[in-house]
């Protein structure tokens, strides 16, 4: 507790001080349903384009709001933070008489308005959002920066953010890099695919480390999967302008309905081989402005191939992760 | 067996029931039949009647994946082209319980009959650009899936008397 800053509050102030440091944690009823929208938000940052990250902003809090049954609160994206002596303002909010409460997020730093990183984006929105929270769920008369209301925007981040159990780089890791980069990434998976499969038999391929977590040969069946859902969707992309990108799957249902446990893992691997192929020539001979066309995702919203790329990249880390678990035994 | 322009022909109610019988249908022509008789092809070139399954439920998905697309955007979609050849060498059908496909392509056919339910006058006219065929409106592929059905359950038929 800051003991300073509290003994100069009246002592009705300081009740509402302590009871808001006593609460650490909003519990989310579903943290999942709320995924896809954070998701969106990760790929409209990547994209730098204002009205994107607003749109994506506005679902999120929305999500949140409704989530929590509060009621709505404005939002509002900036570019470039406004900088003063004592540093650069992430966010705010504001609640004025007779006015709809509103929060305003800053998409730039101030000095070299580069966009924020993701994570501390998304830590500044739910810190605003704690604020509305605090006044709209707790019913609290103000609404004090209290070791609680910290804890609290913490609670909310680790149900919106899954922490990863990897060290690989995550998806907006990957939008950072090179295109250079992303295509050596994409090039070498069928290659450590095999290297993991090994000499390994049928029966120890299909067998599933814990129940809900695929066997090796359902990993590299879904890698098969995907891979020609890539190629449509470049296909799309290029044949017209900005398609609506179909969610396809899902996995799991694909896993189950096409019987991947009964597939034989080698020539799963090799069709995969084959369509990543296939995808790596359509890439290289894309021209500059073709890598830009894109379509939009209904979860994701706005995807460019360059940014389907990144996709690709941090979808076969992540699977070459639980393929090399799988065949440990390990979830 | 009518073609595809005579079931064009049928009020729409007539094109949907068709649809809503081929669960059961290819449930009747595969019960009791061995895993050996259900995987054999009838020459070197012929699907065996589980390929014959499998295609059928991932063309189902296919299906309700280009509705989708068409109803997504305002403008004509560009279709792609299908090739169920490479799909069933890819997705591995001979290996497939052709039972639990059935099972799997009744459920998208629920889906599909589902989304078709819902359709407005002006929903039916949409469509999008197929490779082959050209302008093609859902209602017209509501026709194509009703000669499709026939068509694959007919070969299904043959396939499991070791005919062509």
């Amino acid at each position: 507790m800051a003991f300073s800053y509290y003994a100069r509050l009246t002592r009705s102030q300081q009740a509402v001080y302590r009871k808001s440091d006593e609460i650490a944690e909003v519990r989310l009823p579903q943290p999942a349903a709320l995924h896809p929208a954070v998701t969106a938000l990760t790929t409209a940052l990547a994209s730098e384009d204002r009205p994107h990250v607003q749109r994506a902003t506005e679902r999120l809090i929305r999500d949140l709001t409704n989530a929590l049954g509060v009621p709505p609160v404005q939002v509002e994206v900036l570019a470039a933070r406004p900088h003063a002596k004592w540093g650069e303002l992430h966010g705010l909010y504001t609640v004025e008489r007779g006015k709809p409460p509103k929060i305003q997020l800053w998409m730039r730093t101030a000095k070299q308005r580069r966009v924020v990183a993701f994570r501390t984006y998304l830590r500044t929105l739910l810190h605003e959002v704690g604020h509305h929270l605090d006044y709209a769920l707790l019913r609290l008369r103000d609404s004090y920066h209290t070791e609680g209301f910290y804890k609290r925007e913490s609670s909310l981040f680790h149900q919106l953010v899954a922490e990863p159990r990897s060290t690989s780089p995550s998806a907006e890791a990957w939008f950072r890099r090179t295109p250079d980069e992303r295509m050596a990434r994409v090039a070498a998976t069928p290659g450590q695919v095999a290297s993991v499969l090994g000499s390994r038999g049928a029966q120890a391929l299909a067998q599933r480390p814990a129940l809900g977590a695929w066997a090796p040969v359902e990993v590299v069946c879904h890698l098969r999967d995907v891979e020609e859902t890539f190629g449509e969707r470049f296909a799309a992309i290029l044949a017209m302008d900005e398609p609506a990108l179909l969610e396809v799957g899902p996995a799991d249902r694909w896993a189950e309905e096409r019987q991947y446990l009964r597939h034989d893992a080698a020539t799963a691997l090799a069709h995969f081989r084959h369509r990543r192929g296939e995808s790596l020539e359509t890439l290289v001979g894309l021209s500059p402005s073709q890598w830009q066309r894109g379509g939009e995702h209904p979860a994701r919203g706005r995807l460019s191939i360059d940014m389907l790329v990144a996709l690709m990249a941090w979808h076969d880390d992540n699977h070459l992760e639980q393929l090399t678990r799988a065949v440990e035994g390990q979830p | 067996m009518p073609t595809m322009e005579e079931y064009a022909k049928q009020p729409r109610e007539q094109r949907l029931h068709r649809l809503t019988r081929t669960g059961d249908e290819l449930a009747a022509a595969i019960k009791g039949q061995s895993d050996a008789v259900l995987s054999r092809r009838p020459d070197a070139k012929n699907w065996a009647a589980k390929e014959i399954v499998c295609h059928l439920r991932d063309a189902e998905e296919s299906f309700g994946g280009r509705f989708e697309q068409i109803l997504a955007m305002s403008a004509d979609p560009t279709l792609a082209g299908a090739n169920p050849d490479r799909l069933a060498e890819e997705r591995q059908y001979l290996r497939n319980d052709a039972a639990e496909a059935v099972g799997a392509f009744r459920k998208r056919r629920a889906e599909t009959l589902e989304i078709f339910g819902k359709l407005t006058p002006a929903q039916w006219e949409k469509g999008g650009i197929h490779p082959v065929r050209g302008r093609i409106t859902l209602d017209n592929f509501l026709s194509l899936m009703a000669w499709h059905d026939d068509n694959h359950l007919d070969q299904l038929r043959r396939a499991l008397a070791g005919s062509v």
